[in-house]
């Protein structure tokens, strides 16, 4: 049996000679189409007293990231809320539309290398703004002049292990359900595959344990994973950026 | 077709970063704007409720202050009322009785005069009867005409000892 764990397939639009198309970003149009509507239909007719559940479940959300970057950062970078929930909500339902069988916008390290790249950027940015370019390039020779390579390291560390962290968490969730998939596979064969003739083949074909034992496992690896990876990498964004801006 | 397992596709990495910028901008015009507003406006009407409340507790305060300086000042004039009743009540009936007593005194008095008047009016005309029975029984007993000064004289000694001796 084989097993094989591909990269993002690459559709073709058949448009002139045909248009190559990652699933990546069909798959991120799909989630962004998703979220955008999800906000749309949670703040349809918002009222001040009164509120349905609907409301009071937009109202959580905005609270809630409100909460978390003030918590992380302070209340001077309110203007990254959005940003925070957007990479958050981005993240999630991306790691979460592989349940339905669709291809996972996260599951292809260009996407998280973006993402790390941006937050990347907002780091610097900060650093910068908070002790001038002289201030932001003397800080790599801090402590001693020798450990400046060790510093420009460290500096670009920092979002390929945000990013690789993210990836890596997604990827060994796919490998592993991959593998269980194959593996409960092979056992439903060898438990029925004994039986005489053409039984024997049609019922050791049917991978009869794949039914319920991969849930438990997509259990952690999709929905705990998911939802921590998206949490953590929101978090260590709103920490780098508060962190290089001098506020605690 | 598929592409590598880990790999960086340039395409990809900057259809990442607009996508997420993109869906920055849209969560925050259709979640945060929305829901920001209406949070703003609650704690608006919030602040206002709070405000009214705080003015109607002031009022209160107010017409209470005042209710209860009118009921201390009613209070007062009360007894200030019942005070001036009670002392009027009793000059009044102290002067009643200082009249009272007054008037019992004069017409004990005049009644004295009237009983010493009566009696000596009443002593004069016994006197007057008794001289004229006694001439009536001296010119009868005598029955003589004697001198009237004479008579006269004896009577009123007579009756003089008369007096005397009642």
């Amino acid at each position: 049996m084989d097993v094989s764990i591909n990269g993002a397939p690459i559709y073709t639009i058949p448009i002139g000679g045909g248009i190559p198309i990652s699933a990546t970003i069909v798959s991120s149009w799909i989630v962004m189409i998703l979220i955008t509507g999800l906000c749309i239909w949670l703040t349809r007719d918002l009222k001040v007293t009164g509120i349905s559940k609907r409301q009071a479940a937009a109202e959580f959300l905005v609270n809630t990231a409100t909460n978390f970057v003030r918590g992380n950062m302070g209340v001077k970078f309110d203007f990254f809320i959005p940003f925070v929930a957007a990479l958050f909500a981005t993240s999630l339902v991306s790691n979460l539309i592989s349940l339905v069988g669709i291809w996972s916008p996260t599951a292809d390290l260009s996407t998280e290398a973006a993402w790390a790249v941006m937050v990347f950027f907002l780091i610097t940015r900060a650093k910068i703004r908070s002790g001038g370019l002289g201030g932001y390039l003397k800080g790599f020779t801090e402590p001693i002049f020798v450990l400046t390579p060790f510093n420009i390291l460290s500096e670009i560390a920092t979002p390929i292990s945000m990013a690789c962290r993210h990836f890596g968490n997604i990827l060994s969730g796919t490998v592993i359900s991959a593998l269980l998939y194959a593996a409960l596979a092979l056992a439903s064969h060898a438990l029925l595959g004994w039986l005489p003739g053409a039984l024997g083949e049609v019922l050791g074909a049917i991978p009869i344990l794949s039914v319920g034992i991969p849930a438990i496992a997509g259990l952690y690896f999709d929905w705990f994973s998911g939802f921590m990876q998206a949490f953590i990498f929101c978090m260590l964004t709103t920490l780098y950026i508060a962190n290089a801006a001098g506020e605690e | 077709m598929f592409q590598q397992l880990v790999t960086i596709v340039p395409w990809n990495f900057v259809a990442a970063i607009c996508n997420l910028l993109i869906q920055m901008w849209l969560i925050k015009k259709f979640l945060f704007k929305p829901v920001q507003k209406v949070l703003a406006q609650r704690q608006q009407l919030a602040d206002a409720q709070i405000a009214d409340a705080e003015a109607a507790r002031t009022d209160a305060e107010a017409m209470r202050a005042d209710y209860e300086q009118r009921l201390a000042a009613a209070k007062e004039e009360a007894a200030a009322l019942v005070q001036n009743a009670t002392r009027t009540a009793q000059l009044r009936s102290e002067e009643i009785l200082r009249q009272a007593q007054a008037d019992a005194v004069e017409i004990k008095n005049k009644a004295d005069a009237d009983i010493a008047q009566q009696r000596k009016k009443a002593i004069n005309e016994v006197k007057d009867e008794i001289g004229g029975i006694a001439m009536d029984i001296a010119s009868k007993v005598v029955e003589r005409e004697i001198d009237q000064q004479a008579h006269q004289d004896l009577i009123d000694e007579f009756i003089r000892n008369v007096g005397d001796a009642s």
